[in-house]
């Protein structure tokens, strides 16, 4: 073989204490967006920490400023909106959501899918925002820098590589996060703010194909709040996990309708964890759309999921076995959606 | 050139202790203390965090040390520059193989690698510094320049001709290559009706201990060496590094303080602890050395990659007569004894069987991946899953029920094994009859819903393994101090397995006290007794005979005032309830603690300082095995192959619990692990490189997944142990195991699963696999 | 790397402490406040052995969160857990069932326990679960841990009422 290599050997795998940064803790949103547009991509916003600080000990993450949001109150408010609408701040931390009336008390696929993330531990720290902004995972990635070295770079340390498939023009880390597909089933909108400019985008539209900007979130732009329409109860989320608490999961799925029974007249189907995006599942509903949740329907639909998901990487998973769960999965939401 | 042996059926009387008793007489005693559910002495100081650990040692002036690790997998080092890292300040020392000299691990492997890297992870260099940040970012200073040479990742390549040679001299990447015969195999598989045979593949795993590896060293001064670290033997490590450092035994102070987790992890040097003295050394200063996340994986030496083929060999009747099994295990870049764990597997079928013969081939394979040894359960785990899923499967084929064929086979007291073994003590029969009823097998085996299975397994474990080592030595000091307490002295380690309780109960149960009136000193080879270790199940058997025996001699030097005081024959003295009386006139009677005081203060001025002492009578091998029978009841999701174990049923042969409350904690552990082992633990790998090194995504069940368990201790009094006890360390793993695979099995309608773990997604290719056939075969019809 | 005067409470006490920006919660715990009982472990938040409880009692990792972000705050670890010269209800319980064996994540698994009952009284088992799921523990399988804070209660209530409901 003999290629030649003088390579300094930076890092000592997964850092005992945090790389150097400095920490600013904001006071108000309105000088939390001005850091955020002074720093740009220098920064890394911190709310919970634990997404954050877990990939700045890998050195994935290696900000010259961390931006705590944690005293921002008004990120932690959750309010009724005169449309009948819940408007909740990105900052409310996963725990105090699952049980307040208004957020999981009122959207049971939401409460489920925050339910889902990891474990009491990381929900009384994790915050809603940071659930929807996780960064995509790759285990070729989330190791630790030292680690990494043992492999070329990849497009998510500046290479263009794919470790996962190897012949794809793109990275494909995967959205492994658990509220982004119950609320684009529940058709919630985000609320993105920069200084001086705030915009709505509808959180079926946040996500990315591209693992690496997985996002339409800009330099210096903050998802401040998530706002979710009133819908009616029939509405599911499940995931399956290698095991039950603590994980992130192999697969999972968020559904809901309208209409009675078998009959509905409305339908979103969103799969989660899979790829590097939520999928909304559009011939599947169609189907059972228009021929109502008979066994039958369900199973045409369940059917037509491998269609749908295009390429699965083998990330956390065989890849041949997600896309089993995966109609699994669909098959179980929409058997659960029958009986409610 | 690999190693061969090749080793025929042993002189038995070797092996068989001097006994003059009645077999199975299970004699009763009328025990005090022993047997009684005691809480573990040291738990005080563990539930208020007062416990130190090594990494809470702090020591003045310590440094930060760093180990500089090889990213490939096998390359030449063609250049290492560490000049841009001395000059960074704060750093104290930079180290290289040089540094090392001579000094190697264990005789085994280098501490640094100085031309070639065999394995990723390999230790090419390592720092000092005032803090950890500087220490890293001296790493980054140093620079190395590797040729890339072509690396064998996997068994199967290593043994490809023409294989490109690990260590550049064994032939054909085979370091050893044992052949075990044991009685009369090839005849028996001649008149066997029916040969069985299956292939078992077991994964890359991780000990997974609560406390990651760490060592703090101080060899500040040149002739006293003091160690801080967790492990399972203060006693090898003072034999390896002793010499290493040209030091003698005494000079070398192991401080083992609390141990967090060992699972068979802990149980020799590793290349760090010699870093970590060697930059102590260079620095006159102590260091610190602590493992992260994903160099823990690096660092431990757990189990690789395991194969085995097996052939069992059956009379029509369901008698089994004869194994023949081959291993092949992945030794990684440095080769191991973990042949000698391949000896156990294969030879402890034989001790629940009475078998014709039994053949067992293994062969230890050189790789570049981490050098491997033992995990939780070691080989036996996996071989023992293996064969009782075999012997679970192959009775639906023959339409018998595998709990008859459990029974009709397992030895009784007094059998003679294949190797020589003697079996004074076996339950092996009470053990199955036990879960049998417990479980209500007979009315439910065969007649649970789809996708729900049962299965039996069964096993020995031996307490103890003379001749694994150069000694198997252990000493126990009691002292009797003036207000009546007592302290026991041991090296014996404690990793939470609750020996040094166990020690103080088999003590007080000998002086006729409250186990809450005594303590531990152990975890430093400066104040305690000589001690190999605690591994191969001989804590209880051979430091319990020790502290028993220690005891025995405080009480001897106690019932001299006491038979003079009370004017009676000292053997006819008893020792009980704090009180010591005579038998036949117990109104005759003085306190413990007033005959302590009237002792250590009387004219002759006696100190009372018991010493024990045990080393098995045997030259080889042990005198006691502990037998198992448990009955696993598991639930498989059709859908996605999830398998969820509802209940475990333990039957365990211990000989006599000792500490019950501590026996249930050793089942829960073992059951945990081997449920752990059998469904999810995996080291994930691409060409060598480990992709799931963390917490997080080497999977291991938690606290939703864990079954039910119901315990069954059965006492059988073993002739040799202390009180009559034997082990239960490793000895309900392997046979849990072999009940939980066993049981997915037969959920699945009997099929043998031949991979470890049953990942969801290798359970559900089998599901899939036999309902292609079903509907293959209705088609046909 | 800049630092800062942070007041922290621990146990009740409080520190005044200068601490960098780059110091998590668990570092200053260990190194500046010099209390050893929690425990570093994985540090990526996957081992539960750094847990302590926020001021509502909550089980929280302190090794991904800044020490900063705790400017003012209270927070109580395993060694806060005693009063009166006297071990807590949980700790006792710990003790008496055999929840303990090598004692390297008991701290976080106590805190992670105290939370729950902080939370649930009596907990059900689905709490108890999801509560414990944080940490790892290789011993003890949690079997004797889940028996310790199901009993945690009664050893509350003995001590409260001075009378013994134990067994």
């Amino acid at each position: 073989m003999g290629c030649l290599h003088l390579l300094p050997s930076r890092g000592v795998f997964i850092a005992m204490l945090l790389p150097d940064h400095s920490y600013v803790k904001a006071k108000s949103l309105e000088e939390c967006l001005k850091t955020l547009r002074e720093t740009g991509e220098k920064a890394k916003v911190v709310a919970g920490g634990t997404d954050v600080i877990f990939n700045m000990r890998l050195k994935l993450f290696q900000p010259e400023v961390a931006v705590s949001i944690r005293g921002l109150k008004d990120l932690q408010q959750v309010d009724e909106l005169d449309d009948g609408s819940v408007r909740i701040g990105a900052a409310c931390r996963l725990a105090d959501l699952i049980d307040h009336p208004l957020a999981g008390g009122r959207y049971p696929a939401f409460k489920q899918s925050l339910e889902a993330v990891a474990s009491t531990h990381i929900r009384n720290m994790g915050t809603l925002g940071g659930n929807i902004c996780l960064e995509t995972r790759c285990w070729y990635t989330n190791n630790s820098d030292q680690w990494r070295e043992g492999l070329q770079g990849c497009y998510k340390t500046d290479s263009e590589l794919c470790h996962v498939i190897k012949s794809s023009s793109k990275c494909h880390a995967i959205n492994n996060s658990d509220s982004p597909p119950a609320l684009i089933a529940l058709g919630a909108m985000l609320t993105l703010q920069k200084e001086g400019a705030t915009r709505e985008v509808p959180i079926a539209e946040f996500y990315r194909a591209d693992g690496v900007n997985f996002s339409v979130l800009e330099p210096g732009e903050l998802v401040t709040h998530v706002t979710i329409p009133p819908v009616s109860d029939r509405q599911v989320f499940i995931k399956i996990t290698p095991r039950k608490g603590m994980d992130f999961s192999l697969g999972a799925v968020a559904a809901r309708c309208d209409g009675q029974g078998e009959q509905i007249s409305n339908i979103t189907i969103v799969l989660g964890s899979l790829v590097t995006a939520p999928v909304v599942l559009d011939k599947p509903a169609q189907v059972v759309l228009e021929a109502g949740l008979t066994d039958d329907a369900i199973e045409k639909a369940a059917d037509l999921v491998r269609d749908e998901l295009g390429e699965v990487s083998n990330l956390y998973g065989r890849s041949i076995y997600k896309r089993q769960i995966a109609i699994v999965l669909v098959k179980r939401a929409l058997v659960q959606l029958r009986e409610l | 050139m690999a190693r061969k042996t090749e080793i025929g059926t042993p002189d038995r009387s070797r092996r068989r202790p001097k006994f003059d008793g009645e077999l199975g007489s299970r004699e009763k005693i009328d025990l005090d203390v022993i047997g009684k559910r005691q809480p573990r002495l040291d738990g005080p100081e563990k539930v208020s965090g007062r416990s130190v650990f090594a990494d809470d040692v702090q020591l003045p002036g310590m440094l930060c040390g760093k180990i500089l690790r090889s990213r490939y997998a096998h390359a030449r080092i063609l250049g290492i520059d560490t000049s841009r890292a001395e000059a960074l300040p704060g750093v104290k020392a930079v180290i290289t193989a040089t540094d090392a000299g001579e000094i190697d691990v264990n005789g085994r492997e280098p501490v640094f690698a100085s031309d070639v890297v065999t394995y990723i992870g390999e230790e090419i260099a390592a720092v000092a510094a005032l803090d950890e940040l500087t220490a890293e970012k001296a790493l980054d200073l140093i620079e190395i320049e590797y040729e890339e040479l072509p690396a064998v990742m996997s068994m199967r390549r290593a043994l490809k001709e023409g294989a490109p040679l690990v260590d550049g001299k064994t032939e054909g990447n085979v370091w050893s290559d044992d052949i075990d015969n044991y009685g009369e195999v090839e005849p028996a598989f001649e008149a066997a009706d029916y040969i069985f045979e299956e292939k078992y593949e077991a994964g890359v795993t991780h000990n997974l201990f609560a406390e990651f590896h760490v060592a703090v060293v101080d060899f500040s001064l040149p002739d006293k060496l003091t160690l801080y670290t967790p492990t399972q033997t203060s006693y090898l490590m003072q034999h390896a590094l002793a010499p290493a450092f040209g030091l003698t035994l005494s000079q070398v102070q192991i401080i083992h303080l609390n141990t967090g987790g060992a699972f068979s992890g802990r149980g020799s040097v590793r290349p760090h602890h010699y870093i970590a003295i060697l930059l102590s050394r260079e620095t006159r200063r102590p260091v610190k050395i602590f493992a992260t996340g994903d160099e823990e994986f690096l660092v431990c030496r757990a189990l690789g990659e395991n194969k085995y083929k097996m052939r069992m060999a059956m009379k029509k009747d369901g008698t089994i007569t004869a194994f023949d099994m081959e291993a092949e295990m992945d030794g990684g870049a440095v080769g191991t004894e973990v042949g000698y764990f391949g000896w156990m597997a294969g030879l402890c079928n034989s001790w629940v069987f009475p078998l014709e013969g039994l053949r067992m081939r293994r062969r230890c394979v050189l790789t570049n991946n981490r050098p491997n040894f033992l995990g939780h359960g070691g080989l036996m785990l996996s071989t023992n899953a293996a064969i009782m899923q075999l012997i679970n499967t192959v009775a639906k084929k023959i339409d018998r029920d595998p709990m008859d064929i459990m029974y009709q086979n397992a030895i009784e007291e007094g059998h003679t094994g294949l190797s020589g073994e003697w079996f004074a003590s076996c339950g092996l029969r009470e053990c199955i009859e036990t879960v049998r009823k417990a479980s209500d097998w007979d009315n439910r085996y065969g007649k649970l819903e789809p996708y729900h299975g049962l299965g039996i397994g069964i096993g020995s474990m031996a307490a103890g393994a003379k001749g694994a080592f150069r000694h198997d030595t252990s000493a126990v000091m009691v002292r009797v101090s003036e207000d009546g307490i007592v302290t026991v002295y041991t090296g014996i380690p404690d990793m939470g397995q609750g020996t040094h309780t166990t020690m103080a109960v088999i003590v007080a149960e000998v002086l006729g006290i409250d186990p809450n009136d005594m303590k531990v000193v152990a975890g430093d080879t400066d104040l305690t007794p000589i001690d190999v270790g605690a591994f191969a199940q001989r804590g209880t058997i051979q430091t319990g005979n020790a502290a028993r025996n220690a005891a025995l001699d405080a009480r001897e030097q106690l019932t001299v005032y006491a038979a003079g005081k009370l004017e009676v024959d000292k053997d006819d003295l008893v020792f009980r309830g704090g009180k010591v009386y005579a038998q036949s006139a117990p109104d005759k009677l003085m306190n413990f603690k007033d005959l302590v005081y009237k002792t250590l203060h009387g004219k002759e001025g006696r100190s009372v300082m018991g010493r024990g002492f045990y080393n098995s009578p045997l030259q080889f091998g042990t005198t006691s095995w502990s037998f198992g029978a448990q009955i696993a009841e598991v639930k498989v999701d059709p859908d996605t192959g999830e398998v969820q174990v509802l209940k475990v049923w333990v039957a365990h042969d211990l000989g006599r619990a000792i500490n019950p409350l501590a026996c249930e904690g050793q089942i829960d552990g073992q059951v945990y692990s081997a449920m752990s082992q059998i469904l999810y633990e995996e080291v994930q790998t691409d060409a060598g490189l480990y992709l799931n090194p963390s917490r997080l995504e080497y999977k291991v069940p938690r606290s939703y997944e864990m079954p039910e368990i119901d315990y069954y201790l059965i006492e059988t009094i073993d002739p040799f142990g202390p009180f009559g006890a034997k082990e239960i360390g490793e000895g309900i793993i392997v046979v849990s195991g072999g009940a939980i695979a066993a049981a997915v099995s037969d959920a699945l309608g009997g099929e043998f699963i031949g991979e470890m773990p049953m990942a969801p997604w290798r359970v559900l290719k089998h599901i899939k696999r036999a309902q292609r056939q079903e509907a293959a075969g209705r088609t046909a019809a | 790397m800049a630092k800062h005067l942070v007041t922290l409470t621990v146990n009740g006490d409080t520190y005044d402490l200068v601490v960098s920006d780059n110091q998590t919660l668990l570092d200053v715990i260990r190194d500046e406040v010099n209390l050893k009982g929690t425990k570093r472990g994985c540090t990526t938040g996957s081992c539960g052995v750094c847990c302590i409880n926020n001021a509502k009692g909550e089980a929280v990792l302190s090794c991904l969160t800044h020490a900063l972000e705790w400017d003012g705050e209270e927070i109580t670890t395993i060694e806060g857990l005693e009063a009166d010269g006297e071990l807590d209800a949980m700790q006792k319980a710990f003790i008496e069932y055999g929840a303990v064996q090598c004692g390297f994540c008991t701290p976080g698994v106590i805190m992670s326990a105290r939370a729950i009952v902080n939370a649930h009284p009596e907990p059900t088992e689905e709490q108890i679960n999801a509560g414990l799921a944080g940490v790892n523990c290789r011993c003890t399988g949690q079997i004797k841990v889940k028996e310790a804070i199901r009993e945690d209660h009664r050893f509350r209530h003995k001590r409260e009422t001075g009378s013994g409901t134990q067994d």
